[in-house]
């Protein structure tokens, strides 16, 4: 028995050694109240058994703060304190933002009555809000629940979830998208729902009124986001959530009205993931560049070289927590650029070898700085970036061709030029010697 | 090593389209440097390249002065000859280019212009094909040297066209411009920035059809010694006429078919003043193309401009083939050094030569201890004559003394030699004219003196003012920040500025830079002018698209500094209005009324360029609340100066001469730089409306 325990001891303590995650293990929760973490026992729990190490404060602890000296001392910050108004010093919208900059993870619930720093750090993202107090409010299917908690069908092509989950249970607000290629929709609300700040059939007529008032029409229909993801340039997500109860244990036990277990669990699961960049995590190991024919990268090309370009691409397998190499991707593209792209090609996995990727092309005709250029952005996924420079230079004074055969007329006019003059020098000189001296003579005479 | 050089591509200047240094530059400055050092490294003097760099301009004017004093000694005599050599020694006009540190083209250039004419003169005279060849040699020496070398490839056939006219034509014309013509081009053609120049473009086109037209009159020559003279006369009217058309029609066939190019923009220029003002302004922009003031005439020449008319007179006296030279070489830099400040440089070795000539005349006159006969009994004698006798006369009189001149002088009139019917009588009139000459002299040294000390001795990058009390107060800015970018930037940050400051940051701040001073590519410069005179956010995907990390520019308003770039600005945008006629346009960096200002009244589009954000940036803070003035424009400052969203002050000079911004990066979220900088400010945003998506109910 004591045996059985030291060895899940043991394994537990290996298993939280290694991260679960391609950034970092630490996770700050803050809660309104710490309280509240019963509430969510099973997400945590789910954290905590991945390995993730769980700080949890209140928004108004003014300990453990999320940046000190500069420095993050969080991997991952979830915030989810809808209710709260009120934030210690150190939490405000601009230093979430710093977060993201320093590489940390973020996991924001959306309040769902109250203005807070929250909503006015939504529009950042290029979220929009509906009015306050105006939440989700769906009468289909027909359930026992009220209006505001709604079933949601998840996405089944989108690559951050697990295809196939079952619908999930959703109680916030909705906001649409705005026009920014770094959101990553992750859940998006039923057709037939729409926001309101009245769930009676009674207000109908007050809603219609609302939305032709506010001249935002009816915030209604299946454009409407629930949870999106944000992919930030330097590499670090922030996941936005229209309600902290879909994480809820109350929700994960709730039985759709189909009869059946829903989807949340396995859905909130899924979305902490891709947030604490466990899953779609890719990086660019290295890139390297030689010509046809040799190993080392040259440190100049010459124009209409042949090059081989080659990079080597991972992507973080949360199971074993480690990267390994990855072919998976089909449409990535390789550009040679001085100012404007000169080559676009793709660059398709190399056969044989796990997570290379290579393409030989000819270096332009045009001398300049080049850089090889490698711009992978898909949604969901980590964008790869990579940028090599490298000077082309045009051929050495001895690297153009040596005889040309469009030369030949000037070929033949030298020859024939320096044949005639030893032809002309040698006559002159072996010619008739008589009348030179006749002409000498009359020279001399004269003079 | 050569060929290292010639194959030196440096992908850090005109960044990213980089140069090819090899084929866009003349190599003879350093070639001649990198030879000087290994001669001397070969006789084991371990001296610095740098020590060579620095000297080899005062050692070549040694050479220019050589070379002058043999070039005027084939005009007059040796007397001229040293007076020339020391007129061009000290003559402001070429001392500008001549001072230890000027390591410039043009300093090794003006020798090789005087000596490569000298040859020329003695070719011509003694018809030897060996001076023609040196000519060619020396001619190839300053094609790699100065892109003015198509002054000497201009000059050279004039000279022999003229004479042709004025049927002078002889075999030594013939066998001096040959020789000259055919290895100087050819030679010149190695040079890979000329290449197939020679043949191909309108400025060396003279030089061509004069060698054609001496083929033709030598054969013309060699047909009459065959023939009668009625015979000749109309073949020769027949021929000439005939390949005067046949080679009018080539020539514009050929420039119409575009083989041979059209004149340069630079060439027009040089004929009308306004030319480059209006269609290429990057020439227009740099003050030593702009038209001479009259004060620099004298400023540069001092006396000699007086003499120089009197020189060219007494070419016409003699009027041999070399006096012709000399006159057109006078007219046509004359004309040339009107137009262009830069060109003095060429006119400068003429003036010294012509009134070296006109003074040496006359101290000879004056100076000559032979009295003329009274004219009663004089006997005419022959001009030629006369001039032997002055010479000979010169070489065996002693230096006169005021003192004992009297007695000499009646000794050599009551002397057996013949005596001349021109000359000077009496001791007071020598004395007046020859103090007065001293005197001009003298002056002509302080003022020289002058010039050196005050105007060409100090370096462009340190600048130095008085203070109240007399003492130098040295301001360094430049190197200061040049050094902070070394000290402070990654080695492959890209540093933007106004191309004046290219080569300076390129070797003091070893950064790429995106132009230089080497302005090849107009489109690149326009490109810089567009990011200076556009608003952030047009210029701010420019600067991105160049890689620009850095924006380095130059702010003379706190100090009084003229040159600085806001002075320079409008030039950006005519350079930029010259590509993007529709982007930029130069009347709106004006007020209504016309006026250039950059204070309050100033035009919102000035007050939204980059430039105008970047020099005032700050800049009313350093008044603490009073009133920001502008030293250099003499304007009053707005209390609020201009915020920059897309740029970081990066670093301001101590007097902020230079100042250098950073470019922001893309914004994490994918903001535009303004809306994300407004958030950092803790400005509360406007509540957004969704995309209009949905219908109204």
């Amino acid at each position: 028995m004591f045996s059985r325990w030291t060895l899940v001891t043991l394994l537990g303590l290996a298993l939280s050694g290694a991260a679960k995650s391609s950034t970092g293990d630490s996770v700050l929760v803050v809660l309104d109240s710490i309280s509240d973490k019963d509430n969510f026992s099973q997400f945590f729990n789910g954290l905590t058994d991945k390995g993730y190490d769980l700080t949890f404060r209140s928004p108004k602890d003014a300990k453990p703060t999320i940046i000190e000296d500069d420095v993050a001392q969080f991997s991952h910050v979830v915030l989810f304190s809808p209710d709260s108004k009120n934030y210690a010093q150190d939490i405000t919208p601009q230093s979430l933002v710093t977060l993201l900059e320093k590489g940390s993870n973020l996991l924001v619930a959306l309040p769902s009555k109250k203005q807070t720093i929250i909503t006015s750090l939504a529009p950042e993202f290029s979220l929009i809000l509906p009015p306050p107090g105006t939440p989700l409010v769906s009468h289909f299917p027909e359930r026992d629940t009220p209006v505001t908690v709604v079933p949601v069908t998840p996405p089944s092509s989108n690559p951050i979830l697990t295809p196939n989950t079952p619908p999930v249970w959703f109680s916030g607000v909705p906001f649409a998208y705005g026009n920014n290629p770094l959101l990553v929709p992750i859940l998006n609300a039923p057709a037939e729902s729409f926001a309101a700040d009245s769930g009676s059939d009674s207000g109908a007529d007050a809603v219609v009124e609302a939305a032709d008032k506010g001249g935002e029409g009816l915030w209604a229909g299946s454009q409407m986001g629930l949870v999106a993801g944000f992919q930030a340039l330097g590499g670090a997500r922030a996941t936005w959530v229209g309600g902290v109860e879909l994480f809820s244990d109350e929700y994960a036990q709730k039985e759709l009205p189909q009869g059946v277990k829903p989807g949340n669990t396995q859905f909130t699961s899924d979305v902490a993931a891709w947030t604490f960049q466990e899953s779609l995590a890719l990086r660019i190991d290295n890139v390297t560049h030689h010509l046809v024919g040799e190993t080392g990268p040259r440190e100049t090309y010459t124009i209409n070289d042949n090059v081989v370009f080659t990079a080597h691409i991972s992507k973080y397998n949360s199971g074993k927590s480690a990267w390994e190499p990855y072919s998976g991707i089909t449409d990535m593209q390789l550009e040679f650029t001085m100012l404007d792209p000169h080559i676009r090609t793709s660059l398709p996995p190399a056969t044989g070898n796990p997570g290379e990727y290579s393409v030989t092309f000819r270096v332009p005709d045009r001398h300049g700085v080049f850089k090889f250029i490698i711009d992978y952005k898909r949604k969901g996924w980590t964008h790869l970036q990579s940028s090599t420079v490298v000077p082309v230079v045009p051929p050495r004074h001895d690297g153009y061709p040596r005889f040309l055969s469009a030369a030949w007329p000037y070929y033949i006019g030298a020859i024939s030029t320096s044949i005639g003059f030893v032809l002309f020098s040698t006559l002159w000189l072996a010619g008739d010697d008589r009348e030179a001296n006749k002409k000498f003579a009359k020279t001399t005479k004269t003079e | 090593m050569l060929q290292a050089f010639w194959n030196w591509f440096d992908p850090t200047a005109w960044y990213p389209l980089g140069r090819v240094v090899g084929g866009t530059i003349y190599p003879g400055l350093m070639a001649t440097s990198g030879v000087i050092y290994n001669i001397l490294h070969a006789l084991h003097l371990p001296v610095d390249i740098r020590n060579i760099c620095v000297l080899l301009a005062p050692g070549f004017s040694a050479l220019t002065a050589w070379s002058t004093y043999m070039f005027t000694k084939e005009m007059k005599d040796e007397s001229a000859g040293l007076l020339a050599a020391a007129f061009i020694g000290i003559v402001p006009g070429y001392i500008s280019r001549s001072v230890a540190g000027s390591y410039d083209n043009e300093a090794i250039a003006i020798f090789l212009l005087m000596f490569t004419f000298f040859c020329w003169i003695k070719a011509l005279k003694t018809g030897s094909a060996f001076f023609g060849t040196l000519a060619a040699l020396f001619y190839f020496y300053m094609v790699a040297a100065w892109g003015g070398y198509a002054f000497i490839t201009n000059m050279i056939p004039l000279h022999s066209l003229v004479l042709i006219i004025m049927g002078r034509f002889s075999s030594r014309l013939y066998v001096a411009y040959s020789s000259w013509y055919a290895v100087g081009t050819l030679s010149s053609m190695q040079v890979p920035f000329v290449g197939f120049q020679p043949v191909s473009t309108s400025e060396h086109m003279a030089a061509l059809g004069v060698f054609g037209l001496l083929q033709i009159i030598a054969f013309a020559e060699l047909v009459r010694s065959h023939l009668s003279s009625k015979q000749f006369q109309t073949l020769l009217l027949a021929s000439v006429i005939g390949l005067g058309v046949l080679g009018a029609l080539g020539f514009v066939g050929l420039t119409y078919k575009g083989w041979i190019a059209p004149w340069t923009g630079r060439f027009y220029s040089l004929w009308d003043t306004g030319y480059a003002k209006k269609y290429i302004p990057i020439i227009a922009s740099v003050s030593e193309h702009q038209p001479t003031a009259w004060p620099s005439f004298f400023m540069d020449l001092h006396f000699l401009i007086f003499l120089f008319p009197a020189g060219v007179v007494m070419c016409f006296n003699k009027l041999r083939d070399e006096h012709i030279f000399v006159i057109l070489y006078a007219v046509v830099a004359s004309y040339f050094a009107g137009v262009m400040v830069r060109l003095m440089l060429t006119l400068t070795p003429v003036v010294c030569v012509a009134a070296a000539i006109a003074f040496s005349s006359l101290l000879d006159t004056y100076i000559d201890p032979i009295e003329p006969e009274s004219i009663v009994e004089g006997q005419p004698e022959g001009d030629v004559a006369g001039a032997v006798d002055s010479k000979k006369a010169k070489k065996t009189a002693p230096q006169p003394t005021s003192t004992a001149l009297g007695d000499i002088v009646s000794k050599f009139s009551s002397s057996s030699k013949p005596s001349r019917p021109h000359g000077i009588f009496g001791l007071n009139t020598r004395l007046i004219v020859i103090l007065n000459a001293i005197g001009m002299l003298i002056f002509f040294v302080l003022h020289c003196t002058w010039v050196t000390s005050n105007a060409y001795s100090s370096p462009s990058v340190v600048l130095a003012s008085s203070n109240p009390d007399g003492s130098q107060h040295i301001i360094d800015d430049f190197r200061e920040a040049y050094y902070w970018l070394r000290q402070n930037t990654p080695e492959n940050a890209v540093v933007m500025s106004w191309w004046d400051y290219g080569y300076q940051i390129a070797g003091m701040a070893d950064r790429p830079t995106l132009v230089d001073n080497n302005t090849w590519n107009n489109t690149h410069i326009a490109t810089v002018g567009k990011a200076m005179s556009s608003t952030e956010e047009v210029a701010y995907p420019i600067l991105r698209k160049h890689d620009v990390d850095y924006v380095l520019i130059i702010f003379g308003g706190l100090l009084g500094y003229s040159g600085d770039d806001i002075n320079k600005f409008l030039w950006m945008v005519r350079i930029a209005q010259g590509v993007w006629p529709d982007e930029i346009q130069e009347p709106n960096y004006f007020t209504r009324q016309g006026e250039y200002r950059v204070d309050e009244a100033a035009p919102p589009t000035m007050k939204n360029s980059l430039m105008y954000k970047m020099s005032y940036y700050r800049f009313s803070e350093l008044f603490g609340g009073n009133q920001a003035m502008d030293r250099v424009r003499s304007q009053q400052m707005p209390k609020t100066g201009p915020t920059l969203d897309y740029l970081d002050e990066a670093f301001t000079s101590e007097n902020w001469i230079v100042r250098i911004y950073q470019v922001k990066k893309e914004d994490l979220l994918g903001r535009d730089l303004k809306t994300a900088n407004a958030f950092a400010q803790g400005k509360k945003r406007k509540r957004t409306k969704p995309p209009v998506r949905r219908r109204a109910v």
